[in-house]
């Protein structure tokens, strides 16, 4: 059921390439239309696995990617709408078919647990998942930040030049981004240890819930994730870390966020998982 | 109707004549209403910039047209014709339009590919349109104009990139500052290129603009020019420490700013860019001035490199932007030639829808005795029967492949079917003009 949006994506990928390499305005409007088709379908599946299995739609890691690629797609194209730039999404796609493959390849066991049957836990994961859209949109940003700023700085006028924004509108939607997600990690985070405090004593006989603590590797790379992007937001305000240097916090923030989603949600965690 | 064009552009008059013969300082309006008094006109567009003075008017004789037009500019410039005779061009049909496709499309400009003229022709177009000069003709020809120019825009990059050292060094500007408001300029030291920069920087909404030189007198002069401000030479470093954008055109023959004087003012800068534009020769800007982390700086020589390299990538584009122009030329002519079957495809119909209603008058004796409804049908049938049948050779006359052909095939359907009151008289003798009534007979 995945592979139709898995497709969508791809063929919109491959629109928002023709438009990047060609500058032409009609392939933009071709991709731009493309991924809201995508998009759409995508929106379809998630709801109709929901309504299925009467289980949230991240109640595993695949479609918990799923929903994070949903997500993403929606982030990129309200700024995709609001700013009239569609020079990021030659970056931005080829992350939302990688991602959206595994959950297609691999789309996981589906399981019921009681605990995870909480308006906490939907809390908990769409904020956090939303946050990690909001940062993969930012790191997005801050690596071409900083190859548009070699380019000029260097004064290499060539073929990312001529196609990618204006530093100041980079830094502008970067600074946006990492700003929401920052909102929604720090929701996230705290709405993630009062249910944990609250599960804890609902069902005192539950060892993984009893063993989630700071030393859970997934759950110590959230909070290294939160420090970075308080550093982000906050070095931006008061030591107007700006520019390239907001671009590679970003940046290395996101790396940090997919380390965190992809190998260790499902090699590493010890407690911090549920099937 | 045939489509005429006469006019002088820069590649055919020297600046002093397409002064005298600009339509643009005066009213153009007025001018419009000029033409519309000569009678070989029958529609007119004036397309008047710097660089050309063109009237495209739509006439029954060109040659009558030529004399008119000759001698309505030199009564509306007062100028005699000789004076600019010899720089006239004159162009007629595909010609002409081939000839305003070029325009539109850039191609005809003194730097190919500028962007304003695609706009002037639409305002020039406008303003014969609001007189009611431009009639059918016209209208489709500089619509169709409008829609070269805008394919060559967007499916070539002919307009692409600066040719100009300051329209470089704006572009670069808005490649590092997005939107240019309330973005603070430095001058330093006068000269043209800083003038024309500084110019530029403003059209496109900068906030405050100072200027400063060694003489004050000279940095107040190019202050009202650009409209900005000047302060003394000794407080450069100071409107160093707030600036974005600084223009430097000084004749020191040591650089002025150095990363020293950069240093105090870096702390309070924090991470913003500054861009630099050190277009002095020798050099303003110590080169390790480039090397701080959010300084851009550029010499006139790495401005000078991006204007070549755009000039060479326009020049690959106007092979492509003529063939668009060939192939909208060649579909416009066959406009304009289906055009000209026209006249013979009405009489054509008249002749044909004649015949019909003759018909069913004669058989009116015989038809009356139906009911209303079957009367309807046969009046149906008898329409649809001619209609089908006119309805190829009408097309095949629209399509036919040029002139030359076309007179000759309209030339055949008028003689075969009489279309030309004057066949008549080539008819033998007491035959009428309707082909039933000689049937009757």
């Amino acid at each position: 059921m995945n592979l139709i949006p898995l497709l969508l994506y791809a063929t919109a990928g491959v629109a928002y390439g023709v438009h990047f390499a060609k500058s032409q305005p009609s392939a933009g409007r071709t991709a731009t239309t493309l991924l809201l088709f995508a998009v759409l379908a995508h929106t379809f599946v998630i709801g109709m696995q929901t309504m299925e299995m009467r289980l949230v739609p991240f109640a595993n890691s695949s479609r918990a990617i799923s929903v994070f690629v949903w997500l993403l797609t929606l982030s990129y194209l309200y700024l995709e709408l609001t700013t009239d730039e569609r020079a990021m999404g030659v970056f931005i796609l080829p992350i939302v078919v990688g991602l959206q493959a595994i959950p297609t390849i691999y789309p996981g066991t589906e399981f019921s647990d009681p605990v995870l049957d909480s308006p906490w836990f939907w809390v908990h994961v769409s904020s956090l998942l939303f946050a990690y859209a909001s940062f993969a949109l930012a790191g997005v940003l801050g690596l071409t930040y900083v190859l548009q700023f070699k380019d000029i700085k260097k004064k290499h006028l060539g073929y990312l030049y001529t196609r990618l924004p204006s530093l100041q509108m980079l830094d502008t939607m970067n600074s946006r981004a990492v700003a929401v997600g920052w909102l929604f990690l720090t929701i996230g985070v705290i709405v993630g240890a009062v249910w944990t405090a609250q599960a804890r004593s609902i069902a005192p006989d539950d060892s993984i819930l009893q063993a989630m603590a700071f030393d859970d590797p997934k759950i110590f790379i959230a909070l290294i994730t939160w420090v970075v992007y308080s550093f982000a937001v906050i070095s931006r305000q008061a030591m107007g870390w700006n520019g390239r240097r907001a671009a590679w916090v970003s940046a290395v923030g996101f790396a940090i966020v997919l380390l965190n989603f992809l190998p260790v949600s499902y090699f590493v965690t010890t407690s911090h998982t549920f099937y | 109707m045939h489509l005429f064009l006469l006019g002088v552009s820069h590649r055919t008059a020297p600046v002093d004549l397409r002064e005298r013969l600009d339509f643009s300082s005066r009213n153009l309006g007025e001018a419009i209403d000029a033409l519309a008094m000569r009678p070989s006109a029958a529609e007119s567009v004036v397309v008047s910039t710097c660089n050309r003075s063109e009237i495209y008017v739509a006439s029954d004789d060109p040659a009558k047209a030529r004399e008119e037009l000759v001698a309505f500019l030199s009564e509306y410039h007062q100028l005699p014709p000789e004076t600019f005779l010899p720089h006239l061009f004159v162009k007629e049909d595909g010609a002409a339009a081939g000839h305003l496709f070029r325009v539109a499309a850039g191609l005809d400009s003194l730097v190919v590919g500028e962007p304003q003229i695609l706009g002037q022709v639409k305002d020039a177009f406008q303003t014969a349109a609001e007189r009611r000069a431009a009639g059918p003709l016209l209208s489709k020809l500089f619509h169709w104009s409008f829609n070269v120019g805008k394919r060559v825009r967007t499916e070539t990059a002919l307009g692409e990139g600066a040719v100009s050292i300051s329209f470089a060094a704006v572009a670069l500007a808005r490649k590092i500052f997005g939107q240019l408001q309330g973005r603070r300029v430095l001058v330093v030291g006068a000269g043209e290129i800083s003038t024309l920069t500084a110019q530029h920087l403003r059209s496109q909404g900068v906030g405050e603009i100072v200027i400063t030189s060694r003489t004050l007198a000279s940095a107040e002069t190019l202050a009202t020019a650009v409209g900005g401000r000047a302060v003394p030479w000794e407080q450069m470093t100071q409107a160093l420490a707030t600036a974005d954008i600084v223009i430097t055109a000084t004749g020191s023959h040591r650089p002025i700013i150095t990363q020293a004087q950069l240093a105090p003012s870096t702390g309070r800068r924090r991470s913003d860019p500054l861009f630099i534009i050190d277009i002095a020769v020798p050099r303003d800007v110590d080169p390790a001035v480039g090397e701080i982390e959010q300084v851009f700086l550029y010499n006139v020589d790495d401005l000078q490199g991006i204007v070549s390299e755009n000039m060479t990538r326009r020049a690959g584009e106007i092979e492509r932007a003529e063939s668009i122009v060939g192939e909208e030329l060649t579909r416009f002519s066959s406009w304009q030639r289906s055009r000209g079957a026209i006249p013979t495809v009405v009489a054509l119909r008249q002749r044909f829808e004649a015949i019909r209603r003759s018909e069913l008058q004669r058989l009116e004796g015989k038809l009356g005795a139906l009911p209303p409804d079957a009367r309807a049908r046969v009046d149906e049938v008898t329409r649809l029967i001619v209609e089908k049948l006119l309805l190829e050779p009408t097309e095949q006359l629209k399509a036919l492949p040029d002139e030359e052909t076309q007179a000759s095939y309209t030339e055949a359907v008028n003689r075969l079917f009489r279309l030309r009151p004057d066949d008549a008289s080539e008819a033998p003798s007491g035959a009428t003009t309707t082909p039933s009534n000689r049937r009757d007979k």
